[in-house]
């Protein structure tokens, strides 16, 4: 797609083109400002924030604040950081990210490939499931919670987000297989392979960009989970959203801004780390089989 | 011995009956086409011979095993499928090597089967690239090689050659068939192109709406065809089909044509028997293009041929022919003649007709008188 073609540009065409990157730029610089005051902020000291511009740079780099966010800030009645809710975090994310990732890839196998009578009224009702407001399933998973001994624990928020990911995950696969031909799983039929290879041997191998379109999405939404992790869990099994804002609500003295900031932008690491190792690929994945050829 | 044998083959969705009962036997290393327009339910059947859809009613047989109801993978079939169905992720060695790993076929074996299917189908030099990386005619040979390696009894190929360019089908085409004379091994092969159908076939089931509308060589069904259908399916240019009327001309029976430089009766050949008791009602006459030539004195026969003049619409070089439409009976009608004798359009033209293997149908069926 990469066709250089040689174009005169002509004036009026420049003035058009100077407008349009000038409009970017700026975009840009509105969505980036934040995050440049507060990586700023948690670099400088106490002392010069109060007396400083917002957003002036810092006289004198220091990351106490870092590390005061990760192992020693109060949130709540203890003072250990974020380090604690940060592996809490972790522990509920790659599990949750994993299941629901393979559940929806397995989904996506049998209803498009070994359709049964029912498949596109089940993959309908799996579509309402993405329709669903988090606030409407609080309190009946509250109560499946309690009934399966899970409240409050790191497992129970795990089973919360497999549930309400595999809707997603399944709509993920079942689009991306639609265009997988049938003819590939005839043809393993016919050279003898079964139902669970055909998946593992030939299908699975060939989802790539929908398994990171898949783990993107699940682990972005899981990891910036509030809501539930702040219903659901509790004590030592909160994850890192609930350690973040308890951390920014402790008010013991002075309002520690770069502490504040510090832990902010450790909380949205992961994230931005997995859009900047697998970001291609999603792009590519999404539109996968949008555009022929 | 691999023979095929389907014996009353059914298949139904709900209340649409996709296959009325079919009926095919070939013996062992014949070529069998299943050829008819899109709809006609000849890949339906293919798939329910590999195993791939279920059969309603009937069943099929490989040699004296009853395979109605096998899985694909203890069918003892290989299929080479339209689109080739190469898996993507797996270089051409793999490919073709997939079906024998699952079948836990020892290593040593492995590699010597690849080594030979790869030496008779010359893909050597491309075992370690992946599908993407090959050219449509690779691909195809590939998809051939994965159904070489199975060694099967029976190989089903569904329309294999309809995703190439002119010119590669053309040589694939060949190459299918001297790969089938050397192997000897049954095959079925599913195409709506009637060309490939005679060129390939030992036997050609031509099929419509679900039936087996005739079964028989190649030469059975191009000189013999049982209906309109069968008759205007087979052939390219396709057979002329001309309306027209029976009648005695002193004593010989003959059909009257009008064609646009006035009338003339054309002899029945050897048809004349049959059509004894329809003389004055309406039938419909089949000529083949080559059927109507420029006149060739030494080819006249009596009884066989007439001479009639007839005024030219069209003419179609094709090189080694041309084509010459004229009109009988207020039908287009193509005549294949020599280029050297062909008039311009507008001028009339002598044609000699040989009505040796004219044929002829009932108007209202369209079945063979």
């Amino acid at each position: 797609m990469s066709n250089a073609i040689a174009i005169t540009i002509t004036p009026a065409a420049r003035i058009g083109r100077i407008l349009v990157y000038s409009t970017l730029i700026l975009a840009a610089c509105f969505y980036l400002l934040p995050l440049f005051v507060m990586l700023i902020t948690s670099l400088k000291s106490l002392d010069e924030i109060r007396l400083g511009n917002l957003l002036a740079l810092p006289d004198e780099v220091t990351f106490d604040a870092w590390q005061i966010a990760w192992s020693s800030a109060c949130t709540g009645v203890t003072c250990d950081g974020l380090k604690p809710y940060f592996w809490n975090s972790v522990l509920i994310a790659v599990p949750s990210v994993f299941i629901s990732t393979a559940m929806g890839a397995f989904n996506g196998y049998v209803m498009t490939k070994w359709r049964f009578r029912g498949s596109e009224l089940f993959f309908g009702m799996l579509l309402i499931g993405t329709m669903i407001p988090f606030q409407v399933v609080l309190l009946p998973m509250a109560q499946t919670l309690g009934m399966l001994g899970l409240s409050g624990t790191i497992y129970g928020l795990i089973l919360v987000h497999v549930v309400y990911g595999i809707a997603f995950t399944t709509l993920f696969f079942r689009n991306y297989y639609v265009s997988v031909p049938d003819e590939l799983v005839r043809a393993a039929m016919i050279d003898g392979a079964g139902f669970f290879k055909i998946f593992w041997r030939i299908i699975l191998p060939i989802s790539i960009p929908i398994v990171v379109v898949s783990v993107i999405w699940q682990f972005t939404q899981i990891w910036n989970d509030f809501l539930f992790g702040v219903v659901y869990s509790s004590g030592d099994q909160q994850p890192l959203t609930v350690g973040l804002n308890n951390l920014v609500n402790t008010s013991t003295g002075v309002k520690q801004y770069n502490v504040d900031m510090a832990a902010a932008i450790i909380a949205a690491l992961p994230t931005l780390l997995v859009y900047v190792v697998a970001g291609k690929y999603f792009v590519r994945g999404l539109t996968a089989g949008a555009v022929k050829g | 011995m691999n023979t095929l044998s389907i014996n009353n083959i059914k298949k139904s969705y709900g209340k649409v009956d996709v296959l009325k009962g079919i009926n095919i036997d070939i013996e062992a290393g014949q070529f069998l086409i299943l050829v008819g327009p899109s709809g006609c339910g000849k890949s339906t059947l293919l798939n329910m011979i590999a195993g791939l859809e279920t059969v309603t009613s009937g069943s099929i047989h490989i040699g004296d095993r009853d395979i109605t109801k096998l899985p694909p993978k203890d069918r003892d079939i290989a299929m080479v499928f339209q689109s080739y169905a190469l898996y993507p992720n797996m270089t051409v060695a793999q490919n073709i090597s997939f079906g024998m790993e699952i079948r836990k076929i020892d290593k040593a074996e492995r590699k010597a089967t690849l080594d030979r299917v790869a030496g008779m189908l010359q893909i050597e030099p491309l075992l370690n690239r992946k599908p993407s990386q090959l050219s449509g005619g690779q691909r195809q040979r590939v998809a051939m090689g994965r159904a070489l390696a199975r060694d099967p009894s029976l190989f089903l190929f569904d329309e294999p050659l309809s995703n190439l360019d002119a010119k590669l089908r053309v040589e694939m085409r060949t190459e299918i068939k001297q790969l089938h004379q050397r192997m000897g091994t049954t095959i079925v092969y599913v195409t709506h192109d009637q060309i490939e159908a005679m060129t390939l076939g030992d036997r050609i089931a031509v099929m419509k709406d679900g039936e087996v509308q005739q079964f028989g060589s190649p030469r059975e069904i191009y000189d013999n065809p049982a209906n309109m259908f069968v008759a205007g399916f087979m052939g390219s240019p396709s057979m002329n089909f001309i309306p027209s009327k029976v009648v005695n001309e002193s004593g010989k029976l003959g059909v009257r044509i009008e064609g646009g430089a006035g009338e003339f009766v054309l002899p029945l050949g050897s048809a004349e028997e049959r059509l004894q008791s329809r003389v004055g009602s309406e039938i419909v006459l089949g000529l083949r293009p080559e059927q109507i030539t420029q006149r060739v004195n030494e080819k006249m026969n009596g009884d066989n041929t007439r001479v009639a003049t007839c005024l030219v619409d069209v003419i179609e070089p094709t090189g080694p022919d041309t084509l010459v439409f004229v009109r009988m009976n207020d039908r287009k009608v193509v005549c294949r003649v020599e280029p050297e004798s062909a008039v311009d359009a507008g001028n009339n033209m002598e044609l000699m007709i040989d009505v040796s293997k004219a044929v002829f149908f009932d108007s209202e069926s369209g079945a063979r008188i």
